[in-house]
Formats: C-alpha cells, structure tokens, sequence
C-alpha cells in the first residue's frame, strides 16, 4: 500500500499573520490518480498547493515525493523535483514570445556557451503545441498575440511537458471554454495514466465528481476527509465543505410574480464603440434583470455604461425623474451601485483597510460640514461589514487578506451602507463558494422585496435562470433575445440566443 | 520552555508588525539626534545652534508638506527646486509694492506651475516624474535667464519681517491645515484611495482627475508661499535659489516613512520626522566641520543605510 503513495503531506501548516491558513493538514496522494481537493474560498487549498510548488514558503510540515523529502524555493526548482502548476490567473508572462514561456526557467538545452539558440527554442516549442493538437498557437509568436484561452493552453503545455510527477491543476477550468476544458481533462487523463498524479482544485463539484478518483475536503485551513469520488454526491460533498446542511433554498423558488409597471431607470440607444450597439432596455421598481451571453457579447459592458463608467458612451441613461447619468459620481450620487467582474481592481482598493473600502463612495453622506469623524467612520463601516457577516479580524484589517467571499461581502457592504436603490451586479458570484453564493442570492431577494432593482450580469446560465426575473441575452454587443421568469425556459433556450 | 518560546515569537512578531514599522523613522530620528549629540559633545542642542537648526526646517517644510499630497498619489514632483526661484524672483519684485500682494504673488506662481504640471500628467497621462522632470527643466531656466544679468534685490521692508515667530507661526499654520485636510476631508481621504488603488477609487466615485490635478496644484502653492519665507530669510536672488531642493524633499519624506508608492500606509508624521531628520544631519555634519565633499558622501551613506533599514518592503510590490 504504503509503495503506491507518491506524494505524503504531513503536518502541512501556513500563517498568514493572524490569519491560520491551514492547520496540521496530512494528506497522501497515491500513485495514477486525480486527486480533487476542494473546500470553500478561504478554506487553504491554494495555500496547500502553493506551498507545495515553492510559490509560498513552508510554515511547518514535510511534502515527500517519491521518498524524498521537498525542499524547493521557487517554481523552477519545483518543475525539476517533478512537481508542476497551472495557476487561477493569468500564468504567462507578456512580452516574451510563446516558445520563451514554455521553456521560462529551463532555457539550457538551447543555451550555448551563453547565447540562446532561439530557432531551436522555436522549434521544440512548435512540435510540443503540434503534439498537444494546439498547432493554431506558433511558438515563435509573441503571447500577447493570443487570447486568455489560449494562453492557458500555452502555460499548460509549459506546466506538463516535462512530465511532472504531480501536476497541479488550480481551478484553471474556470477560464476555459467547453473545448479547452476537454483538451485539459484529456490530459489529466493522460498523467493519470502514465501512473502520475494530478491534484485537481475545482469549485464546480460536477466536474470534480465526473473526473477525480478521489476527493479531499478542506474547510477552514482543517483537513476534514478523503473519500471516493464514486461513493458521494455533490449534496453529500456540499455539506462536508460547509460542515452543515445547505438547505433546498438555493436560488428563488417564486415564479409567475408580476414586476411593477414603474420604471426606475430607462436605458436608451447606448453605444460604446467596439463593445455594445443601440442597447435600449428599462429597468423596473423591485425586479432582477439578468443580463446573460458569451463572455465577448458586450454585457459586461453594458453595466459600466449604466454606471457612467464607460470611456465613450453614446446614447442615454436615465432615471425616472429624467436625471442623465454621465459619470461615475453622479451616478453614485443618484443611488446607484456597481460591483465590477473585476472585484480586485475595479470594486475594492486592495491596499487599503476593510474600513475604508466601505466607507468611500458614503464619505460625503457621513461628513458633517465637509469634516468626517473617524468614530462615525468606523461606526458605518463595522454595521455594514456585521451586517455582510463578513469574516475579519476587524476593519483595519487590509481587504487584500481577504478570500473572495469575503472581499464580495464587503463590496455589497458598501453598496448596502450607501442605500443605493439601484444594483449593477457583474458576476456577483464569480470565484465564491456555496455557502457566501447563498448569502448574495439570500440578500438579492431581501433586497428587491425592499423595491430596490437589480441588474445581474452573469456568465453562469443556472443563476440567470434561478435568480431572474427577466433575462436579457446579449450576442455580438447587441441584445439579441428577451425571456421572461419562468419554470419552463431552459438552458437550452438561452443558449440559443447566445450563438 | 514552550513559555519563553512563546513570548519569542510574540517579540518577533511585534517586530514584523506594521506598528513596529511606523515607528521606525521615530527610532531613527532619536539615534541621529543622539549620535550628533555625542559627536558634538552637546553643542548641537545650544540654544543659538538649535535657532540656526529651525531656521532651517521652516521652508523645507512647507514644501514638503505640499510634495506629500503628491507623493500620496505615489506620484513624484521634481519641480520644487524651480518652483522656489522662479516664486522668489516674483516675491521679491512684489515686494517693493506690496508684502501682501507679494505674498499671493508668489503662491499664484507656485500654484499656476504647478497647474502646469497636473494639466500635463492628468490630460496627457503623462507619468508625474517625467511631466516634472521636464518642467523643472523649464522653470530652472526661466529662473536662471531673469537673474543673468544681477541678482534680483528684495525690498527692505520684507527683510524686516525676517524673524523666527513669524516663521514658525507661518510652518505652524500651513502643517495644521494640511493636517486637517488630510485627516477630516473627503479631499485628504481621496488623496490616499488614488494612492491606494487609482482605478477603483474611480469606481467608488473618487473624481481622480481633478484629485490628481489639484495635489499638484497645492504643491506649488505651498512650494510658492516657501518662497516667501526663503525671500525674508536671504534677501536677494541668485539663479541657484532653491538648487536640489526637491531631492532634498524627496529624501526628507522618505526618510520619514512615507512608501514611495503613496496610498494608505501614509502617515502624515512622515513629514515632521522626515525633514527633522534631514536638518539634523545636515547641520551636525556642519558643526563637525566636514568640508561639502565629504559632507555629501556622509549624506548618501547615511541616506542609503536608513532607507534599506526603515523602508516598508511590503508596499513596494504593489506595481503602479
């Protein structure tokens, strides 16, 4: 048994000041299997797989590959002991060509007596991205040529042409398409079977059960179990991530409500060059208009228009006693909110306090002859932030130490601090897991019971259709279909607008 | 065992905390004090030796305190230098008329150069060090084409203002105002959400460009009203006026603390430390006797050992 274990994790711990990422955690990965490790945001698996690719250094604890004991101080390093990484984000470096990534870090085949051999680089760069079936990337190219999508696919063939021991696969799924998943489960299959393992960090618990053997959970930096893929569910890996049962109250459960005649915000003939055309539409007192399409159809675009962000916007928006928002201030003057795709640049100021996060777009509200007082301050933004029940250990704490979850939460308590009566939510649930997901549909619902009005931009097809009250689908910046709530519209419906 | 291991880290760690961090250019500022103190067997705390050392804090100050608006932005102003002549030739011509329009006189100056500088940088996204690089280059010369001829004279009645309670109540004021706007304004609050994170403070409603536009203004007034203090002090004006002033500057707040890369971790202590520190140092080498050479060569060691001690490493990652 103990000759079939290729990776042991024993004791694995990380401090991040007062935060404790992971805790004691051991773990043994067998020889040709993948291996999902999941848990919520927040939970150490990043940390666990970071820590192991020399990305973070060590708290405590061993990894023993192979019998031997890790020691490794950087990503390079990692690639030679055998163990290698596709990241969330963005893992290729601009600026170089595609061959120069691949082989960033073990140029030496090519080196000689100092020079690089560039044409020899070129080459083996080409006939590894012919061999992975990526013959439309050109090695010789530079990377900035290419699309994210492709650009995973380069730092794939990168992360595995050496054949690593272990691969890491860190929740890249969620950046890929349908096709490049599949190229990206082919070759977990791959590793797998040449008796090597691959450790697999999804949040879609579909995917985990369809292509893992096994299944680790992790919850609050603990190890908690490990068990057999073909043993549970995706409610039975739910509850382990969470501790506790997730109720039935996923996503509405109310259909046939009528949406109030009242219209809060008109949005009229907008058009950003290269991004949305005439894009006409209203929004109504109390409702959630779900915005749905390809992740290029404009729809991103559309809430930055509403929000006065756009750089050159064309047509109008307007409020319902005829106010014209234009920029960003008057439409937060005028109550409205935006929380952007983009959460760590464009919703919150990474180096900055939770306090402050919260309090910026409300300092004009909370100062009282232009002069703001630092107890009001801090009042505002501890009510807002308890009332996200967002996880900190208080409101100096820097947002950047935060995990996605919680940085949404605190996103929404701002808005929520600031009373804006209307929502523009861009992927409010993007990277969060189940449990802060349910939170955001929870205080979504609270809200429009309220009257308050939500545009929600979504790529995820089951929250247009769980949440919405009308969806608006999107093609090509231009909108391209209209469906209202109901429990016979599917999937495929939408779909069919999108393409 | 498993006790003093603990109060250890406990030790270790209140060294790697922010806390600990912030009060490292005040452990600095007491060791140069100290060191001069030692060095110069006490003289560097006589009553007439501590006269000349505020004497010359007074205008570094000033300026600096409108360079730390900048430097919040994380942006960088190199036109302090230019900015002090050129607003000093205008003060010492206004003189002759009127104090008050001098005065004014010179902050308008200050003021417009730095309009200049902010249209550039915010119209033209142009980076702040080139922008000011250039324009210190401009007003250098404007500065050193009017004095060719002769040293511009300042009247005798602004001469005669020359004393140390109008200039500390002039540092005094203008600390306590920024001060103010810095720490109980939406103004003061934007200046630090622009440092921290430019492109969501413009999402949460910052009006970044007229925030970036006006930092640069309140530069160069406040460098402008130095010049008044400098005019009462020296009484004429050479083409050097104000030569490397604002490396002085840029010194003197990183001295003190402040990260290069603005934003939240500024302190507005930074100011007070930073240029305290400066003038200490510069003054001690005096009184030791050093000639300039060496006096500069003791400075960029001095300088180069402070910084790689105190500087906060963990804000220079962020990538502006």
């Amino acid at each position: 048994m103990s000759e079939n274990i290729l990776l042991k994790a024993e004791h694995i711990d990380k401090r991040f000041g007062i935060t404790h990422a992971l805790n004691d955690v051991s773990i043994n990965i067998n020889r040709g299997e993948i291996r999902a490790l999941i848990g919520e945001n927040g939970s150490g698996k990043s940390t666990f797989c970071q820590m192991l690719c020399g990305i973070y250094t060590i708290g405590g604890g061993t990894f023993t590959l192979d019998g031997e004991v890790l020691n490794v101080h950087n990503q390079v390093e990692a690639n030679r002991a055998g163990v290698s990484i596709i990241v969330q984000e963005m893992g290729t470096l601009s600026g170089l060509s595609v061959a120069e990534n691949i082989f960033l870090g073990h140029e030496e085949p090519f080196m000689h007596h100092g020079i690089k051999d560039t044409r020899a680089m070129v080459r083996e760069g080409q006939r590894l991205l012919d061999e992975y079936g990526f013959s439309n990337i050109r090695a010789g190219s530079m990377i900035d040529n290419y699309n994210f999508e492709d650009r995973k696919l380069v730092e794939i063939v990168k992360a595995t042409y050496m054949k690593p021991k272990i691969l890491v696969v860190d929740e890249t799924t969620t950046a890929l398409s349908q096709n490049g998943r599949l190229e990206l489960y082919k070759i977990m299959d791959a590793v797998r079977a040449d008796n090597r393992s691959v450790i697999f960090i999804s949040h879609d618990l579909g995917e985990v059960l369809e292509h893992s053997n096994t299944i680790s959970i992790l919850r609050d930096g603990e190890y908690i179990d490990t068990v057999n893929a073909s043993d549970v569910n995706e409610d039975d890996l739910k509850r382990l991530m969470v501790g506790r049962e997730i109720g039935s109250a996923y996503y509405r459960t109310d259909y046939g409500t009528k949406i109030s005649d009242e219209v809060v915000l008109s949005v009229k003939n907008v058009t950003v060059k290269g991004q949305i055309y005439d894009v006409s539409f209203d929004l109504h007192r109390g409702e959630i208009l779900g915005f749905g399409g390809l992740s290029e159809c404009g729809m991103h675009e559309v809430g930055k228009a509403v929000f006065g962000a756009s750089w050159d916007r064309e047509g109008v928006v307007k409020l319902s006693d005829g106010t014209e928002i234009r920029d960003i201030p008057s439409a937060i003057h005028h109550s409205i909110a935006y929380a952007s795709k983009d959460r760590d640049n464009e919703s919150i100021i990474l180096n900055e306090s939770i306090r402050n996060n919260i309090v910026l777009p409300s300092l004009d509200d909370l100062a009282s002859n232009h002069l703001l007082s630092k107890r009001k301050l801090d009042k505002f933004a501890l009510e807002n932030a308890e009332k996200m029940q967002t996880k900190m250990a208080n409101i100096n704490q820097f947002i950047s130490d935060l995990s996605g979850g919680n940085k949404q939460k605190v996103v929404l308590a701002r808005w929520l601090g600031k009373g804006s009566d209307i929502l523009v939510l861009d992927s409010p649930t993007r990277g969060i897991d189940v449990k802060v997901k349910q939170a955001i549909y929870a205080l979504m619902s609270e809200l429009t019971a309220q009257g308050k009005s939500i545009i929600m931009i979504s790529e995820e097809i089951a929250e247009l259709l769980g949440m919405s009250d009308r969806i608006i689908i999107m093609k090509d910046g231009r909108i391209n279909g209209e469906f209202m709530r109901s429990e016979k519209l599917t999937d495929e419906d939408l779909i069919a607008k999108m393409v | 065992m498993a006790q003093r291991e603990n109060s250890e880290s406990r030790l270790a760690s209140f060294f790697a905390s922010d806390t600990f961090k912030g009060l490292l250019p005040f452990i600095g500022l007491v060791v140069i004090l100290a060191a001069m103190y030692y060095l110069t067997n006490g003289r560097i705390m006589q009553p007439k030796r501590l006269r000349l050392l505020l004497s010359q804090v007074y205008y570094p100050m000033i300026v600096a305190t409108g360079v730390f608006f900048v430097m919040t932005l994380g942006s960088i102003d190199f036109t302090e230098g230019s900015t002090l002549g050129v607003a000093s030739i205008v003060v010492s011509v206004l003189s002759f008329y009127s104090i008050p329009l001098a005065i004014l006189g010179g902050i308008l100056t200050g003021a417009a150069i730095g309009a200049v500088n902010g249209f550039f940088h915010v119209k033209f996204k142009l980076q702040s060090f080139i922008v000011t690089i250039c324009t210190m280059y401009l007003f250098r010369g404007v500065c050193a084409y009017l004095t060719t001829e002769t040293a511009i004279p300042a009247s005798q009645a602004i001469k005669a203002l020359d004393s140390d309670n109008l200039k500390t109540c002039v540092t005094l004021a203008v600390l306590i105002v920024a001060f103010f706007v810095f720490r109980f304004t939406r103004v003061g609050n934007d200046f630090k959400a622009v440092g921290s994170g430019e492109t969501a403070a413009r999402f949460s409603g910052v009006r970044t460009d007229r925030v970036k536009f006006l930092a640069f203004v309140a530069a160069g007034a406040l460098t402008g009203l130095a010049a008044f203090v400098n005019v009462i002090k020296v009484g004429s004006i050479t083409s050097t006026a104000g030569n490397q002033l604002e490396t002085q500057i840029l010194i003197s707040l990183v001295l003190g603390g402040l990260p290069i890369t603005g934003g939240a971790k500024v302190r507005f202590s930074n100011i007070i430390v930073g240029t305290l520190m400066y003038t200490v140092l510069n003054n001690g080498l005096v009184m030791l006797g050093f000639e300039s050479a060496t006096q500069q060569l003791i400075k960029g060691i001095v300088f180069l050992i402070f910084v790689a001690l105190t500087i906060d490493r963990k804000a220079l990652k962020v990538i502006k």
